[in-house]
C-alpha cells in the first residue's frame, strides 16, 4: 500500500465523516425541534419544505443574515476565538471512532475510521476536555456577567464529571485490554456489549455524556432561567451558530462514544457468523452503527424534554458522591469479571 | 359671635346666617340643589334637611336661620334616612340617559346620587314625560325630562339678570318651566343658568355635545371680552378651547360672566385665519418665513427710519409685559410718538358686569408707559402724521386699526414700512410689510388691569409651537398626560406664535439694544420695580384671584 | 423555631431516581403519539367560542344605526386610551351619537373593559382576531370598520346577557 493511496483514502474518509457530520448536526436540530413538539402534543416546524426538512436551511440562512454583534468590553480576538475551538474540538474527536469494519477497496485493505490510533480513547477525553476551553473562553471573553457565570459553572462541571467518566472508561479499557477504539469494538463480539456486562459503568458513562455535552438535565452553563444564555448570551450570528452547532455535533460525538464503548460498536450480534460477503457486511455494519447512534441521539433529545434541570448544589453532589464512587464500584465489578469469571 | 355645633364641632357663625351658609364658611358641606350662595332662598328640593335638637321635625339648612347653641347633625341616621328618601323622589322621574346628558360628570344630581342616595328605585311606573331640546333661547336649551324644579334658573333671571323670564307652569309632577309668552331667555347672562343648573336640564348650544367634561382640562384665566376681566376657566381638548366658564371671584364677577365673553372672545384663537409662523410680504404678496429672517428683515428696514418718522401703537389686548416692552422698545428708537387704540361701546355696558371699554387692559396698557412723551404724538398725531406722510413706518401691536380707522386703509398701503404683531389675520395685516404672529391670550403667561385697577393673571391653557403644556405648568387633562405624537386625539395643531414681549425682546437684540427678558414674570418683575402703581406686586401675590394695584379707577371718557 | 417537616420522606426507590426517570420518560414517550392540538393556521380557522375577546367592534341596529350614544363611557374606561369618541348631534329620539368613533388597534388591549362599560350595549367584543397592520394610520379603526350588523353578534350579545 503507497502512502499516496493512504492519504487519498483518508481524505476521502474525512471528506465524507465531515460531510455527514454537518448534515447530520443540522438535521439534528431540526429533529429535536420535531421531537420536543411531539413530546409535548405540538406539531413542531412543518412548514418550509416537505414536512419541514428544509428548515435547518432556512436556519442557517437566518443565521448567516443576521449581524455580528460583539460587545464594546469583549475580548475580541477571544471572542472569535472561542466558538471556533468549539466546533474544531467537536468534529476532530470523530476522527477516531470506527464506524464500520475494514473493507477492501481497490485492493487496498481500507479501516472505517479516520484515524485508527492506538490510544484513541485517551484521544476523545483530552480533546473533550480541550471544548471546555471554548466554553471558559467565551464566558470569559464576553465581559458579561451571565456569560462569565456561564463559563464558570462549564468548567466546574466538566472537570467534576470528566473524572467519573474516566473511571467509567476504565472498565471498559481494562476489560477490552487495549486502548485502540477498534480493539475495544472487537471486544463485544455477539452479546458481550459492556453495557450488558457492566451496567454501572454505562450508566455513569452515559450521565457523565449528558453533563459533558450541557445538555439537560445538565445544561447549567446555558440555564436561561437563570443566566439569560449562559456562555453565548452575547454571541450573535454565525458565531452563535458556532456554538449551537457544537453542542450538536458533541451530542453525535458522544453518542458514538458510548456507542463504540459500551454498545458494540458497529457491530451487528453474531453477523460474522451469517457467512454475509465482505460488501455486504460493511453496509450492514455501517447502518448498524448508525442506527445505534440515531437511537442514542433520540434519547438524548427524549431526556431533554422529560427532565427538569438540577440545581447547581445537586449537579455537584451527583458528579462526586454518587458518580464518582459508583464509577469506582465498576472497576471493582470488572475486576471481579477479569479474576473470577476469567473475561 | 354666636356659635353652633355642628356634627360635634363647634363653630362660630354672623348672626342672621342661615345653618348651610354657616357650614359652608366652615368646610362642611351639607348637600343641596336649590340653594346658591347669590340666589334668594327658596327652599324646594329639601335635600338640605337636617336634624336640630329640641326641633320636633327635620328642618331645611338653606332656610333655617342660625341660632347661638343650636346641635345640628348632618349625617344622622334620621337624616341620612331623609335625604336617601328626598333623593329617591328626585330621581323617580328624572331619566337614566347620563349616557346622553351633557352634565355628566359635572352633576350635583349624578354625584349626590353615588354619594347620598341608596341606589336603587323603587318606582316601577312609567316615568312621566315633557318635553326635550326646547331652545330657551339663543344660547341655551332646555330638557324637561331632567329638570329637578330647583328654580335657580328662574331666580338667576330675577335677580341677578333682572331680567324676568323663566317660570314655572303646571303642578306637581307636570311642573316644568317655559318662558314667559312672547319673551325668550336672551337676557346677556343668560348662560349662567346652564353653570348653576344642578342637572343637565340646561345646557349651552354652543358647547352642546362637543366634549366630555372629563376629556378636558380646565384652564384658569381672564376673560378678554371687555374691562371687567372677569375670572374664567377655558376647556381645552386637544389644544383647542371648546367653553369658557366663569370662575368665582367675588372682587370682580362673583360667580358670573356675560354671554358675549363666554361665546365669543375665544373662537379666533383656533380660528383658521391664525396668522401661523412670521410673514414678510415679498414682491407684493405675504410669504411665511423662519423667525431669524424675520428678525433680520424687520430690524434691517427699521434701521432706515429716523425717530420722528416712525410711530408705535400698543395695544390694550395686549398684556401689561408686552405694553411695557413695546413702550421700552419706542424709548431705544428714541420716538415719543407711542399710543394705543381705545374701543369703546357705551352701549356694552350695563350695571352688572359688562363696560364700555370693550378691552382687558386699556388702564394697564396706558400705566406701562403707552402713552406718547413729551411732544411726542398721540393716536390723532398719528394718524394724522401718516396722512400728511410725515409718518413713514408704522409698528403696531395686536390691534387692527383699519378697521377701527377705516379711513386710514388707503393711506397705510401708501406706508414705507408696516410691521403688526397680531393673531388673527385682519384688514390691517392685509397691508402690513411685516407680520409677527402674536401668542392669542390663551397661549401665553403675563397680566392685565381690569377697570378697577385690578392686577389678573394670565395663564396658557393651550401650546403653542415653542411652549409645552407639562414644562410651562398648563392644567393637563388625561389625554395630554398620555397622549402620543401617533394618536389623532393628541395631534391638535400649535401655531407657531409668540407672546410680543419675546418678539419685541428678540428684535431689539437684533437691531443692538439690550432688551433681554426670559420670562413674562421677569418682565412683570422689572414693571413692579419700576412703576410705582405696580409696587410690591409679583405673580405670587396676584394669585389666581388677582391684587390691586394703585391705579385710581379709569375715568370715563378718557378719549373724549 | 418551627422545624420544617416534610410533606413525605422518599423511599429508597424514588431516592435512586432511575424509576422515576423511566417513569418520566414513559410519559413524554406516550404522549408522543397522541393526537395534535397545533392548528394550521392558515388553512384552518380557530373559530372562537362566545366568551371570546377579539376586536371590539360597534352594534349596528337592525335599522342599520348604530347603538351607540357616543357617552364617551368607554374611552375613558379604556386603560389603553385606544378609543376616542366625538358626539354630535341628531335628530332621533336619542339625541347623542357618535360623529366620530376611532379606536386605535396598536393601543386595544381587548380587556373588554368597554363592552362591561356600555351602557347601550353598543360596543361588544367580537371573534376576529386577525389583525395586523403595516401602517400606524390603518390601526386606527373608524365607524366604517368598527360598526358590524347584529346579527353577527348575536352570539356574544346571549353570552352577555347570561351574565349580568
Amino acid at each position: 500500500m503507497n502512502i499516496l493511496g493512504i492519504i487519498i483514502f483518508t481524505f476521502i474518509k474525512i471528506l465524507i465523516v465531515l460531510s455527514v457530520m454537518l448534515l447530520t448536526v443540522s438535521y439534528l436540530v431540526y429533529f429535536e425541534r420535531r421531537v420536543s413538539a411531539w413530546a409535548q402534543n405540538r406539531l413542531g416546524p412543518n412548514r418550509v419544505g416537505w414536512e419541514g426538512v428544509l428548515q435547518p436551511f432556512a436556519d442557517v440562512l437566518k443565521l448567516l443574515l443576521k449581524e455580528d454583534i460583539v460587545p464594546n468590553v469583549a475580548n475580541k480576538p477571544i471572542h472569535t476565538l472561542a466558538p471556533i475551538i468549539a466546533l474544531f474540538v467537536a468534529f476532530t474527536t470523530y476522527a477516531v471512532i470506527p464506524f464500520g469494519p475494514t473493507v477492501t477497496i481497490l485492493g487496498y485493505s481500507i479501516p472505517l475510521v479516520v484515524a485508527d490510533i492506538n490510544m484513541g480513547v485517551l484521544y476523545v477525553l483530552a480533546l473533550t476536555s480541550l471544548g471546555v476551553y471554548a466554553i471558559t473562553f467565551a464566558g470569559w471573553s464576553s465581559g458579561s456577567k451571565y456569560s462569565l457565570l456561564g463559563g464558570i459553572r462549564s468548567s466546574a462541571q466538566m472537570i467534576s464529571y470528566e473524572i467519573s467518566m474516566g473511571f467509567s472508561v476504565g472498565g471498559v479499557l481494562l476489560l477490552a485490554g487495549s486502548l485502540r477504539p477498534e480493539a475495544i469494538v472487537d471486544s463485544q463480539v455477539g452479546w458481550m456489549w459492556n453495557a450488558i456486562l457492566q451496567p454501572i459503568g454505562f450508566i455513569t458513562f452515559l450521565v457523565s455524556s449528558f453533563a459533558e455535552t450541557n445538555r439537560l438535565p445538565f445544561d447549567l452553563p446555558e440555564a436561561e432561567p437563570e443566566l439569560v444564555g449562559g456562555y453565548h448570551t452575547e454571541y450573535s450570528s454565525m458565531k452563535f451558530a458556532g456554538f449551537f452547532l457544537a453542542e450538536y455535533a458533541n451530542m453525535i460525538v458522544a453518542s458514538a462514544m458510548i456507542v463504540t464503548l459500551y454498545l458494540g460498536g458497529w457491530r451487528f450480534p453474531y453477523l460474522e457468523s451469517f457467512g454475509l460477503s465482505n460488501g455486504l457486511f460493511a453496509i450492514i455494519s455501517v447502518i448498524t452503527f448508525c442506527v445505534k447512534v440515531a437511537a442514542l441521539l433520540f434519547f438524548f433529545i427524549w431526556v431533554r424534554w422529560s427532565i427538569p434541570r438540577f440545581r447547581y448544589d445537586q449537579l455537584m453532589n451527583l458528579g462526586w458522591k454518587v458518580m464518582f464512587p459508583l464509577s469506582l464500584l465498576n472497576i471493582v465489578w470488572v475486576a471481579i469479571l477479569i479474576m473470577v469469571f476469567k473475561l | 359671635m354666636p356659635k353652633i355645633v355642628i356634627d360635634g364641632k363647634e363653630i362660630e357663625f354672623k348672626q342672621g346666617q342661615t345653618i348651610i351658609q354657616a357650614a359652608k364658611d366652615n368646610g362642611i358641606n351639607i348637600p343641596h340643589f336649590c340653594w346658591h350662595e347669590s340666589l334668594s332662598v327658596s327652599g324646594n328640593c329639601r335635600v338640605c334637611l337636617v336634624e336640630v335638637e329640641k326641633m320636633p321635625k327635620l328642618v331645611i339648612a338653606c332656610s333655617t336661620t342660625a341660632a347661638d347653641g343650636m346641635v345640628v347633625h348632618t349625617a344622622s341616621e334620621k337624616t341620612l334616612s331623609a335625604r336617601n328618601a328626598v333623593m329617591e323622589f328626585l330621581l323617580i322621574n328624572h331619566p337614566l340617559d347620563c349616557p346622553i346628558c351633557d352634565e355628566a360628570g359635572e352633576c350635583k344630581l349624578q354625584d349626590y346620587a353615588y354619594s347620598h342616595s341608596v341606589g336603587e328605585s323603587r318606582f316601577v311606573e312609567e316615568k312621566t314625560h315633557k318635553d326635550k331640546r326646547v331652545p330657551l333661547g339663543p344660547y341655551v336649551m332646555f330638557d324637561g325630562d331632567r329638570c329637578i324644579s330647583c328654580s335657580r334658573c328662574i331666580r338667576f333671571c330675577d335677580e341677578i339678570a333682572k331680567d324676568p323670564e323663566l317660570t314655572f307652569v303646571k303642578r306637581g309632577d307636570r311642573v316644568t318651566i317655559v318662558t314667559f309668552p312672547g319673551e325668550e331667555l336672551d337676557n346677556p347672562y343668560s348662560l349662567n343658568v346652564t353653570d348653576i343648573c344642578p342637572v343637565g336640564a340646561l345646557t349651552n348650544r354652543d358647547f352642546r355635545f362637543k366634549a366630555r367634561v372629563w376629556d378636558m382640562s380646565a384652564n384658569k384665566t381672564i376673560c378678554h371680552g371687555c374691562s371687567r376681566g372677569c375670572n374664567i376657566e377655558l376647556w381645552v381638548r386637544n389644544n383647542e378651547i371648546l367653553r369658557i366658564t366663569p370662575r368665582q371671584n367675588d372682587a370682580v364677577n362673583n360667580f358670573w360672566m356675560c354671554d358675549h365673553g363666554r361665546i365669543n372672545t375665544f373662537k379666533f384663537v383656533n380660528a383658521e385665519d391664525r396668522v401661523d409662523g412670521p410673514q414678510i410680504r415679498k414682491e407684493g404678496s405675504l410669504s411665511k418665513v423662519e423667525w431669524e429672517e424675520a428678525y433680520n428683515f424687520a430690524a434691517a428696514e427699521l434701521k432706515k427710519f429716523s425717530k420722528n418718522e416712525i410711530a408705535f401703537i400698543g395695544s390694550p389686548y395686549a398684556t401689561l409685559e408686552d405694553n411695557y416692552v413695546l413702550a421700552k422698545f419706542t424709548a431705544s428708537f428714541g420716538s415719543k410718538n407711542i399710543d394705543f387704540i381705545r374701543h369703546i361701546d357705551s352701549s356694552f355696558e350695563d350695571d352688572i358686569l359688562r363696560k364700555e371699554d370693550l378691552t382687558p387692559n386699556s388702564l394697564g396698557a396706558e400705566a406701562v408707559g403707552v402713552k406718547p412723551g413729551k411732544d411726542g404724538l398721540n393716536l390723532e398725531g398719528v394718524i394724522k402724521g401718516i396722512k400728511e406722510k410725515k409718518i413713514k413706518a408704522l409698528y403696531l401691536i395686536e390691534d387692527d386699526i383699519v378697521s377701527a380707522f377705516p379711513e386710514l386703509e388707503e393711506y397705510l398701503a401708501k406706508l414705507d414700512l408696516l410691521i403688526v404683531h397680531a393673531t388673527n389675520f385682519n384688514k390691517t395685516t392685509a397691508l402690513a410689510d411685516i407680520i409677527f404672529p402674536a401668542a392669542a391670550y390663551a397661549e401665553k403667561n403675563g397680566t392685565v388691569v381690569n377697570f378697577q385697577g385690578r392686577v389678573q393673571r394670565l395663564k396658557p391653557a393651550i401650546s403653542t409651537v415653542e411652549t409645552d403644556r407639562a414644562l410651562d405648568g398648563m392644567s393637563m387633562s388625561r389625554l395630554d398626560k398620555f397622549g402620543t405624537k401617533y394618536d389623532r386625539w393628541a395631534q391638535g395643531h400649535k401655531y407657531d406664535s409668540k407672546s410680543t414681549w419675546k418678539i419685541i425682546s428678540a428684535l431689539s437684540n437684533v437691531l443692538g439694544n439690550k432688551i433681554k427678558f426670559n420670562m413674562a414674570e421677569e418682565v412683570f418683575d422689572e414693571i413692579s420695580k419700576t412703576i410705582t402703581a405696580f409696587s410690591g406686586l409679583d405673580y405670587d401675590v396676584i394669585g389666581e384671584l388677582g391684587a390691586q394695584s394703585k391705579l385710581q379707577a379709569i375715568e370715563k371718557n378718557v378719549n373724549a | 423555631m418551627a422545624v420544617k417537616k416534610r410533606e413525605k420522606d422518599l423511599t429508597f426507590l424514588e431516592k435512586i431516581y432511575i424509576v422515576e426517570i423511566v417513569k418520566g420518560l414513559s410519559l413524554t414517550l406516550k404522549n408522543m403519539f397522541k393526537p395534535k392540538f397545533t392548528m394550521k393556521y392558515p388553512e384552518e380557522k380557530f373559530i372562537p367560542p362566545a366568551s371570546y375577546r377579539g376586536r371590539p367592534v360597534l352594534v349596528m341596529d337592525e335599522n342599520g344605526e348604530e347603538r351607540c350614544v357616543a357617552c364617551g363611557l368607554c374611552s375613558r374606561v379604556c386603560p389603553a386610551l385606544a378609543i376616542e369618541v366625538q358626539a354630535g348631534e341628531t335628530s332621533r329620539e336619542k339625541e347623542r351619537y357618535p360623529e366620530r368613533f376611532e379606536i386605535n388597534m396598536l393601543r386595544c388591549i381587548f380587556c373588554g373593559l368597554c363592552e362591561e362599560v356600555c351602557p347601550e350595549e353598543a360596543i361588544v367584543m367580537s371573534k376576529d382576531y386577525e389583525l395586523a397592520f403595516d401602517r400606524r394610520a390603518d390601526a386606527i379603526y373608524g365607524k366604517d370598520k368598527l360598526l358590524v350588523p347584529i346579527n353577527q353578534l348575536k352570539d356574544r350579545i346571549e353570552f352577555l346577557r347570561s351574565y349580568k
